[in-house]
């Protein structure tokens, strides 16, 4: 895996040079699009990382895992998890802190640590994505798929965990 | 994206009111402080996957890339707009390939370019696809478990598969599915009036 990444750069320039394009002018073009690409995002990124602290900060989030442990139970999910799930789409270092801890405490090869692990690696901070993609647009209000995608991450939360049970 | 941010605020910050006032204000640098570094972290990530795309770009390689797929995915996200669609294409390979810096800045442009379309359809659909993340090896997940002295640290990655073909399919045919209610309700109330 770790070859793809430097032979797609190699083949890219190597093609675009033998195609007579300038690599470094079109190089710096992609970049200075970067540069006002994250401009844009700034602003937004802020409210969001100040929504998520607070939300953590408060207790509200371990609260909600408690109070919502016993219903993940009764779905084969087990509570400890409760609160990874929660954190998860607000926000990707929060939860990336919380799934070493699991790890460390309950040890690496344990069900609780790989359930963790398989949650983590198939699900995305959604809130944070949506800030990303509909930056420019005049539409932000976009509950439909922002519950679409909440439900459907659930739905293979519930499915990792049966998983990881017989796998 | 208002109301949440309201109602969360509002609550988490009455709840700090009442147990640590103290850690209300520190609570909103830190969030502006990791804003920062987020952006300053994207922003390496953006310079290096935007400037080579610009050079795929130029070499008219997205353009053959896009090619290839343009017909399944014209279809599947009701477009015509062929920026659109070379973005789509570049932005589902990406992440497929487990590349997700690169194939960001692809699906905003796809955004920017379906938003001029006016075809919102499109866009959700990509951000559902995007947002339930499909990723055919959890790296990051797998070089964690190693540090911590798993055993077989790979033996998660099936799962993870599975796991997030799943969302990613349930999510789009939800919303594939949501869409076309509603389209049969619209024509429905037109043919009635």
């Amino acid at each position: 895996m770790q070859y793809v990444i430097p032979v797609i750069f190699i083949g890219v320039i190597l093609i675009a040079a033998v195609r007579r394009v300038n690599v470094f002018s079109s190089f710096s073009r992609g970049a200075g699009e970067a540069v006002k690409f994250v401009l844009n995002l700034m602003p937004l990124l802020a409210c969001t990382f100040i929504m998520c602290e607070l939300f953590e900060r408060s207790h509200l989030s371990d609260a909600l895992s408690r109070l919502l442990a016993p219903a993940f139970s009764l779905l084969g999910i087990p509570s400890e998890l409760s609160k990874l799930i929660l954190i998860k789409p607000f926000s990707g270092s929060g939860s990336l802190a919380y799934l070493t801890q699991i790890i460390s405490e309950y040890g690496a090869d344990s069900y609780i640590a790989r359930c963790a692990c398989v949650l983590y690696g198939s699900s995305e901070t959604v809130f944070y994505i949506s800030v990303v993609y509909f930056a420019k647009c005049a539409n932000k209000r976009r509950l439909l798929p922002i519950v679409i995608i909440l439900f459907a991450t659930f739905i293979s939360t519930i499915i990792a965990c049966l998983l990881c049970r017989i796998m | 994206m208002n109301l949440i941010f309201t109602v969360i605020f509002v609550l988490s910050a009455a709840v700090l009111l009442f147990t640590a006032p103290a850690d209300f204000l520190p609570a909103l640098l830190d969030g502006g402080m990791n804003a920062a570094k987020t952006c300053l972290t994207l922003f390496c990530i953006y310079v290096v996957w935007m400037g080579l795309s610009a050079v795929a770009e130029d070499a008219r390689l997205t353009e053959k890339a896009a090619k290839l797929l343009s017909k399944p995915c014209g279809k599947l996200f009701k477009t015509q707009s062929p920026a659109a669609l070379e973005n789509i294409t570049m932005n589902v390979s990406c992440n497929l390939l487990g590349i997700g810096g690169a194939a960001t800045p692809y699906g905003v442009k796809a955004i920017d370019a379906l938003e001029k379309e006016g075809n919102e359809y499109a866009q959700n659909l990509l951000f559902i696809i995007n947002a339930t993340s499909i990723q055919l090896i959890p790296t990051t997940v797998i070089a964690l478990r190693a540090a911590a002295g798993s055993l077989a640290p790979h033996d998660i990655a099936l799962p993870s598969l599975i796991a997030t073909a799943v969302s990613t399919f349930i999510g789009a045919a939800l919303y594939m599915l949501i869409n076309k209610f509603k389209f049969k309700a619209a024509r429905r109330a037109k043919c009635s009036t």
